[in-house]
């Protein structure tokens, strides 16, 4: 069916929505085929985003895991995070559309950030939309969205994390559908959403596919990434989905896998339909959305994107917790072993590793570094015991 | 002869306003009643609507909707439907769901369009609950011609781009789109999204066959004003 990972994906939207989407679809097809789109694309990737981010070799850490370990670098993309490959890609996009307004949603920050960054840069008018909960534990962001121009809505209804965000991001854009493109920041929400964030994500993977094969002669055992929604994980994955690699997704653990104390969408989901996709879910017996939680703002939501439900149900990738406390401490190695502070979402790949050592003993294996952890620091600062 | 229907979200305020309100449509020959069953994430709703849904949520889950659906169709005798969100209906499972609310004419989904229809068409007609579908400034031709052919219940023309709650504005794309809707077709048009008053309906029913009024019949209900409120409408 057109716009499902097999029996996940869809269109679970307003009726208001689906001519707008038609159009997204049909513009997306054209821009990926448009050769000057395309190089003006690959152009701000480089010249502006800094790409191609380095595969570095993690001597430190791998020697105190006992395996090679390589870090692909997003942490260092302007802006620090992955989030700018898709931003740079949805304006260029938006704007071949001749829309001029851009909506988004954002959980710590980063998607907002790189949505307000290049919006800067192409002359948007930029409206983020971000919980009350995430605006006070992730405050650099706002600070840092606030100058680059962005207006910062601050929701404060239901969860007042991601989830509301993305909420009043889709009634912002019910309203003004004509004049304004949804900036969605992750692989989720309705077709052609998931498409066109691993379409733009993509590049974490091939970079990093050509980087091993260039650094080790060979591909990697394992590609481990975090996932919020999905889309660092879709993106580096999709570079290695068609080789004999294993596929290892994180998520949240929280607290305990108990409901509502962790963000652990493909281990302890069933399938279910939020903000316009059917995909796992966390949700009560009556398919009332669950409260969930995790340390890491990003990855506090009770959603994943479709892509992911289908590569879980296929078997293509596996999908594992990591506790807030484990990724503490992979932050916390990550910095003290390497002089690289990782953000608390990205410290989930990074904790999963530390805590799994054995398992990958005499293995090869990437980590997708999806961001930097500057704005975490106010959080770890927090957190009784850790002062830093 | 223009309809008049109602939206209530189930349960609310409390269980007895509610009821009572559902006697006072009854009391005016209300044509028909929406019952709205909350969901945690209403995104087609603006804040009276899921305010109320929130509070709810709060005390209740399906099976006191499901109770208390039947206790309106003892008391109430025109047409009466159900309207919710997509994964109150998956997540509890569609089948159980259709077969619960049996006693339903309808089901209406705010966030399933009729480009996902189908899977959910099936276990409702099942149990003869019809799935109704919904017609917005947006759709087009091609779009409302689909519709036409595939209802078979009333068809809801959403009147703006944007949430419950706004106001309504009879524009001339409005109208066109309504007339266009309206020609050949044999069910019920009705407009809802941004009525409020006697006014709005009596405009309203120039280019429809009736209209729905959710968020302002909820306000009224919380103030304790319903009665004056349903009143006023006539
Ligand atoms: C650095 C970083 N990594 C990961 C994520 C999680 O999102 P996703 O799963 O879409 O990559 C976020 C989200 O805010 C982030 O900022």
């Amino acid at each position: 069916m057109n716009g499902y990972f097999g029996s996940y994906g869809g269109q679970f939207v307003p009726e208001t929505l689906i001519k707008t989407l038609r159009e997204l679809e049909d513009a997306f097809f054209r821009f990926k085929k448009d050769k000057i789109a395309k190089k003006e694309f690959e152009d701000y990737l480089k010249n502006y985003a800094g790409r191609e981010t380095p595969l570095y070799y993690a001597k430190n850490l791998s020697d105190y895991v006992g395996f090679k370990v390589y870090l692909k670098r997003e942490d260092l993309l302007h802006t620090g995070a992955h989030k700018l490959n898709n931003t740079l890609g949805q304006i260029l996009l938006a704007k071949f559309m001749g829309k001029n307004r851009i909506v988004a949603e954002t959980g710590a920050g980063q998607h907002g950030v790189a949505t307000a960054t290049a919006s800067a840069l192409l002359g948007m008018e930029c409206v983020v939309y971000m919980g009350k909960k995430d605006m006070e534990r992730q405050e650099p962001n706002v600070k840092r969205m606030k100058l680059l121009g962005a207006n910062v809505i601050k929701v404060e209804k239901g969860s007042m994390t991601l989830k509301s965000a993305i909420n009043e991001a889709l009634r912002d854009w019910v309203k003004n559908v004509k004049t304004t493109h949804y900036l969605l920041g992750s692989a989720v929400g309705p077709h052609p959403f998931p498409l066109i964030v691993k379409y733009f994500q993509s590049v974490i993977g091939k970079e990093a596919r050509k980087q091993i094969l260039n650094q080790e002669g060979r591909l990697p055992d394992s590609v481990v990434a975090c996932v919020g929604g999905g889309s660092n994980a879709i993106g580096i994955f999709s570079g290695f989905v068609k080789d004999n690699v294993e596929l290892i997704g994180v998520e949240a653990g929280g607290e305990s896998l108990e409901l509502g104390k962790h963000s652990a969408t493909l281990t302890k989901g069933r399938p279910g339909i939020l903000h316009g996709a059917l995909s796992y879910l966390l949700q009560d017996d009556y398919g009332q959305v669950a409260r969930v939680h995790s340390v890491s703002a990003g990855l506090d939501y009770p959603g994943v994107g479709p892509e992911h439900s289908y590569l879980k149900d296929s078997e293509r990738a596996k999908y594992d917790v990591c506790f807030d406390g484990e990724a503490i401490e992979g932050f916390k190695v990550l910095s003290r072993l390497e002089g690289i502070i990782p953000a608390l979402e990205s410290s989930h790949a990074v904790g999963y590793v530390l805590k799994n050592r054995d398992r990958f003993k005499d293995k090869l294996v990437i980590v997708n570094l999806s961001g930097r952890g500057d704005k975490d620091l106010g959080i770890i600062d927090s957190l009784e015991g850790n002062n830093v | 002869m223009c309809k008049l229907g109602i939206y209530l979200v189930c349960d609310y305020p409390n269980r007895e306003k509610f009821l009572e309100a559902v006697r006072v449509c009854e009391d005016f020959k209300i044509d028909f009643l929406e019952i709205g069953f909350p969901f945690s994430d209403p995104v087609a709703d603006g804040d009276a609507i899921e305010q109320a849904a929130f509070d709810v949520l709060q005390r209740e889950n399906t099976n006191d909707f499901v109770d208390r659906l039947k206790e309106v169709r003892a008391i109430f005798s025109k047409k009466l439907y159900v309207m919710t969100y997509a994964n109150v209906v998956f997540g509890y499972g569609s089948d159980r769901f259709a077969k619960d609310i049996e006693c339903a004419d309808g089901i209406i989904i705010a966030d399933l369009p009729y480009v996902e229809s189908k899977r959910f068409k099936k276990p409702f007609e099942k149990y003869g609950v019809n799935l109704i579908h919904f017609v917005t400034p947006e759709s087009t031709k091609e779009d409302m011609d689909k519709i036409k052919n595939s209802s078979k219940d009333f068809v809801y023309f959403v009147s703006m781009r944007g949430t419950t709650g706004g106001r309504l504005v009879l524009d001339d794309e409005l109208k066109s789109k309504l007339e266009y809707m309206k020609f050949g077709f044999n069910k019920d048009v009705i407009l809802g999204f941004g009525i409020k008053d006697k006014i709005d309906i009596k405009n309203a029913c120039e280019y429809s066959d009736g209209v729905v009024i959710g968020s302002e019949a909820v306000r009224n209900l919380n103030n304790n004003s319903f009665y004056n409120y349903i009143e006023s409408l006539f």
